[in-house]
């Protein structure tokens, strides 16, 4: 008995030195629910933990010894990683699938490229260099992650700015800023990556909205992926957003082929009880626009602007979401084509050609507003395909309109070691279609430089459209001027053919290709160095002694 | 207009017609027709880069020279009018000089065969079909033959300063120097059949060869002005002895060092650089009576063993065989090197697409088909140096046969 209570009392006292220790740090968690019209749903956890007046580590003291890091909601993991490259902003995601925005719109997380993507903004200063550190701060990361981030070297690395601007504020340190930016769109997100994922966070998943991260059913959704985003803000401090994306799909998981869904349905858990540091612990659910009635269960704490919001708190009932259209019998997909794309733009990246040496790039950008649209256009590709510029042309309806692109910045790729970057500006005219080709190259490969399935292919990454102001002249509108950024698009990956040699034969080649050129060395040789003899080839042969005497009287 | 003239005007025409042709697109990117270094959709690449103020030696792709990149960009704009012209005009150059080098070898100023020399050079296919496909080996053809033209006539600078272009345009091209230099000190005229030591004053081709490493100072200062930092050299120069790209072609590096083990690659591209240069000094001594000869046969080493070849470098190999009409009888096994040529360039083609474009071969066909055209070369060189050197021992009689002690 006096034991037990012994327990009890240093319980309460950790939770109090957690909570007191916790003054400079908050952690908010939510999870936003959105029904989308083709029967899926989109679910998107955030957990936000907060280092209040906290700045990132100026790079010019990184000979120095660093503070003594002491966290007791800032996960320690991340937060010593960000200490020892002197990382300002971070941003990294692991997604899979590919995000349907005709029919799912702009995600919540931009950053939705399939595979890795790691883009940073770090301070420029000696001693250690932003490649040094860049290169450090990765392969820190894909040991953390156990993710193969290690391979998002300097052949994927590029500085596009213009497309990856800070989301929080850049320190005022008295030198520039700069980014590095690498997508390894191969690299596939499973079990292994959501594990130290889960140990990031203060709950890690025993309580609140992330006990919902149940690995079967989020690696089984349509589109998935995990986000970890770090960013400074002046004044308010040092914030680590940990995000879990996914594209859930209801209709398979019932039987009757209803869209109804609950979090039990979806997770197939609920929140049992609320994780007791976080400041905040919220579930929105976006309510479904359109006629068609629903009900949503149980009552929410609030709605406005057709949003439920649910607290989830520390009552002893466990939560759980449910919506239901009580009126449907089973879900009718609606008809794609009647239905009209829910972001301004949409976009289409192709490979045409079966050839393995070149091929042409095609990028089929329509307009879906009926005023003008200009938008960013970016493309970071490896060496695996060289673009030849001179051949990039804009057509619309068939006719051409160079005019309509104009590049901005072009950095060509260099083989065995960076890629190209390609930045311009597409004018898109009033609903309509602008077509983009481009002859493109396909390199070959060392041998040692193919992967070990190298008839697969090479997975290629997405590009990227922003899509940064509306109308034309006097009225255009600019997407920045309403206080949100230009958000945006990613095309999906492709995937090059690329030549292959013949993986068994190094020695044979070698054997082969110096077996003619010392044939034809020494016969050459031959000729040149020996005398020339005439010889008597009649019935009695004559000894060459013989024949060279006869030679020499001639 | 006499004879040769008129068949020499009609030949180019018909040329320039064909050039202005409809021909497949494939043409020009094919690998056999044009290599990374002379391949005409690079050059174009590397022409819009530079206009639009981008250095275009900052990529890997463009590796062509900055001459030519100044040319193209400036005084002869590239278009799908001017191109077909200009690559026709480096045809004609080159075979004016071939027959004008014929002359000087017989030494007439008009001979019956001048238009026939004319066509085995512009009728030649692997000749014809880089050129078609705009390959900027055509202008290193009428270059190499241009400077060997000048040194026949002793036009020392003239000569010179092709070379330099030419070796500026394409490294491996400097074996030519030595034979170039002792043939401006020496007459062509053949006397294969009647060797003697070499007669001139080895002394005089110093100050000749300082000429020489001036034009390159010289080209290199203006390449260096043109593109305003020396990222030139590495992405031309460096290409022909690193091999960074392994783009297939008809000679023997290219798979070689896709096959070869990373720490062995610096070895062999060394091994491989100055196995070219080895031949050099030995043919010149061996045919110091004819240096014509020797540089005929330096280019057929070229064509075999050159880094980034085209058909083109073998075609001027074979085309230069009209030149010597004295050695035809003395030739080693002509037909069966004229039918493994056949049989290789009926295979590089095939092979080539069975791989690339077809998708059902694969690499090592396109190797092995490398590898026939490679001993076909082989044949054609040795039977050209047994022809040179068998013809001064002249008809024997029956019953006797000339063999090698």
């Amino acid at each position: 008995m006096r034991w037990q209570y012994c327990w009890k009392t240093a319980l309460v006292l950790v939770v109090q030195l957690a909570v007191v220790g916790a003054a400079s740090e908050q952690f908010d968690e939510d999870l936003t629910i959105r029904p989308l019209r083709d029967g899926k749903l989109s679910a998107r956890f955030s957990f936000s933990s907060l280092l209040k007046d906290a700045r990132p580590r100026d790079p010019q003291q990184l000979s120095n010894d660093d503070e003594a890091q002491h966290y007791a909601l800032f996960p320690l993991a991340l937060g010593q990683i960000l200490r020892e490259y002197a990382v300002t902003e971070l941003h990294l995601s692991l997604n899979a699938g590919k995000w349907n925005y005709d029919a799912w719109g702009y995600p919540d997380e931009p950053g939705i490229g399939t595979g890795a993507e790691l883009w940073v903004w770090m301070g420029e200063s000696m001693p250690a260099s932003v490649d040094l550190r860049w290169q450090g701060l990765r392969n820190a990361l894909a040991g953390l992650f156990c993710a193969s981030l290690g391979h998002l070297d300097e052949q994927r690395t590029t500085a596009p700015a213009l497309t990856f601007q800070p989301e929080g504020s850049l320190p005022n340190f008295t030198y520039p800023h700069q980014l590095r930016h690498a997508t390894l769109p191969s690299e596939h997100v499973c079990t292994e990556n959501l594990t130290p994922f889960l140990k990031l966070l203060p709950c890690k998943s025993l309580s609140g909205i992330a006990s919902l991260l149940n690995p079967h059913r989020l690696f089984d959704a349509d589109w998935h992926g995990l986000g970890v985003h770090v960013r400074y803000q002046e004044a308010v401090g040092v914030e680590v957003r940990l995000t879990f994306q996914g594209v859930f799909d209801p209709v398979r998981y019932s039987n009757e082929r209803r869209r109804d869904w609950s979090l039990h349905s979806v997770f197939d858990r609920s929140i049992e009880r609320a994780c007791p540091v976080a400041r905040s612990s919220k579930i929105r659910v976006e309510l479904p626009p359109g006629s068609s009635p629903y009900s949503i269960t149980p009552d929410p704490s609030a709605i406005n602007d057709g949003v439920a919001t649910y607290v989830v708190d520390a009552s002893e009932e466990a939560l759980d979401v449910a919506m239901r259209w009580p009126m449907e019998d089973t879900f009718e997909y609606p008809n794609t084509s009647e239905a009209p794309p829910l972001t301004e733009v949409s976009v289409r990246r192709n490979l045409k050609g079966t050839n393995q040496a070149e091929a042409q790039l095609t990028l089929v950008v329509t307009n879906n507003l009926p005023v003008q649209v200009t938008a960013g256009y970016l493309e970071t590709m490896p060496w695996l395909l060289q673009f030849h510029l001179h051949t990039f042309h804009a057509h619309v309806n068939g006719v051409a309109r160079d005019d309509l692109v104009s590049i901005l910045s072009y950095t060509p790729p260099v083989p065995h070691s960076r890629p190209a970057l390609l930045q311009a500006v597409l004018t898109l005219p009033p609903s309509s279609t602008l077509h983009l080709t481009m002859d493109v190259v396909k390199p070959f490969l060392r041998y040692t430089e193919h992967q070990p399935d190298a008839q697969r292919g090479w997975d290629l990454p997405p590009a990227v459209l922003v899509p940064f102001a509306f109308g034309k002249g006097q009225n255009s509108t600019v997407a920045a001027s309403h206080g949100r950024r230009p958000r945006r698009i990613y095309t999906p990956i492709m995937l090059v053919d690329l030549a292959t040699p013949d993986f068994s034969m190094p020695y044979n080649v070698i054997i082969m290709s110096c077996t003619l050129i010392a044939l034809i060395f020494g016969s050459v040789f031959n000729l040149l160095t020996r005398k020339f003899v005439v010889v008597r080839v009649s019935s009695a042969p004559a000894a060459p002694a013989e024949a060279a005497a006869e030679q020499r009287q001639r | 207009m006499d004879g040769p003239d008129v068949t020499f005007s009609a030949l180019v025409a018909a040329r320039l017609l064909v050039a202005y042709a409809p021909l497949p697109e494939a043409l020009k990117h094919d690998h056999q027709l044009s290599s990374p270094l002379t391949s005409y959709s690079r050059l174009r690449e590397g022409i819009y880069l530079f206009d639009h103020g981008i250095d275009p030696y900052s990529g890997g792709s463009f590796r062509h020279s900055p001459l030519l990149l100044s040319l193209f960009s400036t005084v002869l704009p590239l278009t799908p009018y001017t191109s077909p012209i200009l690559w026709t005009a480096a045809d004609a150059v080159a075979a004016w000089a071939l027959v004008r080098i014929w002359r000087l070898r017989t030494g007439a100023k008009a001979t019956s065969r001048d238009g026939q020399v004319a066509a085995i050079y512009l009728l030649n296919p692997y000749i014809f079909l880089p050129s078609l496909a705009l390959s900027s080996s055509s202008i290193e053809n009428a270059l190499a033959l241009l400077s060997l033209m000048f040194a026949c006539r002793g036009r020392a600078s003239a000569s010179l300063l092709t070379l330099a272009c030419l070796v500026h345009l394409s490294l491996p091209s400097v074996l030519l120097l030595l034979p170039t230099l002792l043939l401006i000190i020496t007459r062509p005229v053949s006397r294969l059949a009647l060797p003697r030591p070499f007669g001139a004053d080895l002394k005089r081709t110093l100050p000749l060869l300082a000429e020489f490493v001036g034009y390159g100072v010289l080209l290199t200062a203006a390449s260096t002005l043109v593109c305003g930092n020396w990222d030139w050299a590495e992405k031309t120069w460096g290409a022909s002895l690193t091999l960074p790209d392994l783009t297939p072609n008809p000679g023997l590096w290219w798979y070689f060092f896709t096959e070869m083990f990373d720490h062995f690659r610096p070895f062999f591209l060394m091994v491989f650089s100055v196995h070219l240069l080895i031949y050099v000094v030995p043919i010149c001594i061996k045919f110091q009576h004819d240096i014509l000869y020797a540089a005929f046969i330096l280019i057929g080493v070229l064509a075999l063993f050159k880094p980034y070849p085209t058909l083109s470098d073998p075609g001027l190999f074979l085309s230069m065989f009209s030149l010597f009409p004295e050695i035809y009888p003395y030739l080693r096994h002509p037909i069966v090197t004229a039918l493994i040529h056949l049989h290789a360039s009926l295979l590089l083609p095939l092979f080539n697409s069975l791989w690339l474009r077809q998708g059902t071969g694969n690499a090592n066909f396109f190797y092995a088909s490398t590898l026939v055209f490679g001993v076909g070369n082989g044949a054609a060189l040795l039977d050209a140096i047994w022809a040179g050197l068998r013809i001064a021992i002249g008809k024997v009689e029956d019953g006797y046969e000339v063999v090698q002690e």
